[in-house]
């Protein structure tokens, strides 16, 4: 069995024990504006951010997807939705879908990255097939670091989680940066 | 071929290296920028490897805490002792589910343990999924950077090719216009596959999940369309806890690219309800390398590639002169350990400059790890007897002062007056396609006895 073989040749070969160091949030706290860096962060990753109220919210979408034929919505707060999804929905059928507009649950201030989960997008594909990506973030959800972000997403119910930060994108031609490779091809976050 | 031959060839197009010398330097400055905008960098990185020395200290125990809590969410766990094994495991899940497209996302082992053609062998069509693997499989050719796979191949080289294997038109080397064509012929290619194969980047003990990180949503699309995820992954790559994930993901992509993270870090605990999800740990000589204290250190590796886009040589020798799945700086201390003839002349390939160690997110020791292996591989390998009269020469006259002295003026005179041919030939590398440089009069240290005395 190559299960006891492994594990008894890291016992034989490891080290002797050695401490795991306590982390020192400490070294990383900052005194900034956690909302304006987030907003200079996702800009940087080349997403969009809009700070509205939310009766804004599906005006923005449609002045800045005007002209958005198959929309899927996952979040109450917008009523642009025109094709119904639920957890059943087979992930395929999403191959056609323009625009997906998600609640996000919490925003990283260093990265411009928002925290989706599966219960928030339904079908796990959804945020990855579609062709643009609208995620709306209250934003007094946006913490400072990873670490932080960590913490306040410890107690959830774990099957599938992704950090977004910013649209897809590659520079795998000779390091040209062109956003839009198999994710979502542009990202707007909406912060309420 | 040595590490020097396969550099040479690399070398006879000028231009390209010189591009290639310099992308890649560009992108250890933006590492630097992004690394400096981090309050408490320097800690974060005592973290990183202050947590990865006490995981390979305690492997054993996280392993088995790990499975255990990816069982309790219903993943099924395998286990590999080598190469031959994880292919294996692999193809008899693909039989299972009668697959026969698979996908993949980036994973250096899967590279490591040569899958794509033993699947291949059987009849299943596998599919690269991140750009710059998918160039460097359509050119058959292994990756020849970790994290730009395909930093060896101009934009012309990829127009060329996809215009034989996806049929585009010539553009010139439109980097906008092929992403498109790729993004159309890949979400063909996810929409159609049966099963999803990715590397792990972090397998968190205490969650029992696995995180993958991606800039170009590749490893999402494949999972979340196939019927089975298969995630593939060294014993090293566990992590303690989920809240570690907040240290490395910190500096995995400043790292790697100066990106403040990839664009998608994607946590999977459980399969998608209706699917399956396998992860298959694998070891294929990291206990080995475990048990070696001068090296163990390698396996703190996170696989960002900055040891590569800083290192002088790496940059001007591109990845392929390494012959090993992981080149430059970090895969020239894993690969003596995996086959110590074969790439024997890999940690000679450095100026031992330590920037490789200035950089690396987990602090490994890379340097010093060059030079432990340089002195076992002289103790072990047959050297080239110039090098080794030269530097047994070397030696005798570095012992005794005088003799080094009338060493150093007698050069001097040479190299100013003896005939170019006899300066700019075999024996001297230094002088292979460059001038040395001017020579002076003095020794530095007369030169020191002058000034002193001028004072």
């Amino acid at each position: 069995m190559s299960r006891e073989a492994i594990l008894n040749a890291v016992k034989k070969n490891k080290p002797e024990v050695l401490p795991l160091p306590e982390i020192d949030v400490s070294v990383f706290q900052e005194d900034i504006d956690v909302v304006k860096t987030f907003k200079d962060n996702l800009a940087l990753v080349g997403g969009q951010v809009f700070e509205i109220t939310t009766d804004a919210i599906d005006a923005k979408i449609k002045e800045q997807y005007p002209n958005k034929s198959t929309i899927v919505t996952t979040t109450t707060k917008s009523n642009l939705g025109n094709v119904e999804i639920d957890k059943n929905t087979d992930p395929h059928t999403l191959e056609h879908i323009d625009l997906a507009i998600v609640q996000g649950e919490l925003g990283v201030s260093e990265n411009g990255a928002i925290w989706i989960t599966a219960n928030n997008s339904l079908v796990r594909a959804l945020p990855f097939i579609t062709n643009d990506l609208v995620i709306i973030l209250d934003k007094r959800n946006i913490c400072l670091h990873m670490l932080e972000a960590y913490d306040n997403i410890a107690k959830r119910d774990r099957d599938f989680g992704v950090f977004i930060s910013g649209p897809s994108k590659t520079a795998d031609i000779e390091q040209c940066l062109v956003v839009g490779a198999h994710g979502a091809m542009s990202l707007t976050v909406l912060l309420v | 071929m040595g590490h020097a031959q396969k550099a040479t060839e690399f070398n006879k197009d000028e231009a390209k290296v010189n591009w290639h010398d310099k992308a890649l330097w560009y992108v250890r400055e933006k590492r630097d920028k992004s690394a400096h905008n981090v309050q408490g960098w320097e800690y974060l990185r005592q973290l990183g490897s202050g947590i990865k020395a006490n995981v390979l200290s305690n492997l054993d125990e996280y392993l088995i805490q790990f499975e255990t809590n990816a069982k309790n969410n219903g993943i099924q766990v395998h286990w590999a002792s080598n190469a031959e094994e994880h292919n294996t495991i692999i193809n008899s899940i693909l039989e299972k589910h009668n697959a026969k497209k698979v996908v993949k996302s980036k994973s250096m082992l899967t590279e490591e343990c040569h899958l794509n053609p033993f699947l291949e062998s059987k009849g299943i069509e596998v599919v690269d999924t991140d750009l710059g693997e998918r160039i460097v499989q359509l050119a058959e050719e292994p990756p020849s950077h970790i994290v730009l796979p395909a930093i060896h191949k101009t934009k012309e080289d990829v127009d060329v090719l996809f215009q034989e294997h996806l049929d585009t038109k010539p553009s010139g080397g439109n980097p906008e216009y092929l992403v498109g064509e790729a993004r159309k012929h890949l979400r063909d290619k996810f929409l159609n596959a049966d099963v999803a194969i990715t590397g792990v980047n972090f397998a968190v003990a205490d969650t029992g999940g696995v995180v993958v990180c991606t800039n170009e949503g590749n490893a999402d699309m494949g999972v979340h369309l196939a019927k089975a995820h298969i995630a593939c992954m060294g014993i090293e790559k566990i992590i303690p806890q989920e809240k570690h994930l907040g240290v490395f993901l910190r500096l995995l992509a400043r790292s790697a690219t100066g990106q403040p993270i990839t664009t998608y870090s994607s946590h999977f605990n459980k399969a998608e309800e209706g699917k399956e999800m396998h992860i298959v740990i694998v070891d294929n000589g990291r206990t080995e390398q475990l048990s070696r204290e001068d090296f163990r250190a390698s396996l703190h590796c996170i696989r960002c590639g900055a040891c590569m886009n800083t290192c002088p040589i790496y940059r001007r020798s591109g990845g392929h002169s390494y012959d090993y799945t992981i080149p430059g700086p970090i895969g020239s201390i894993l690969s003596p350990g995996k086959d110590l003839k074969k790439h024997s002349s890999l940690p000679f390939a450095s100026t031992l400059c330590g920037s490789c160690s200035n950089v690396c997110p987990v602090k490994i020791n890379i340097h010093e790890q060059l030079y432990k292996w340089r002195q076992i591989i002289v103790q072990e390998e047959k050297q080239p007897i110039v090098k080794k009269s030269i530097l047994k020469t070397a030696g005798v006259v570095l012992s005794k002062p005088k003799l080094y002295k009338m060493a150093g003026k007698s050069a001097r005179f040479a190299l100013k007056h003896a005939p170019r041919f006899m300066i700019y030939n075999k024996l001297n590398a230094w002088g292979k396609a460059r001038d040395l440089p001017e020579v002076k009069h003095e020794s530095f240290d007369e030169w020191y006895k002058k000034r002193r005395k001028n004072e």
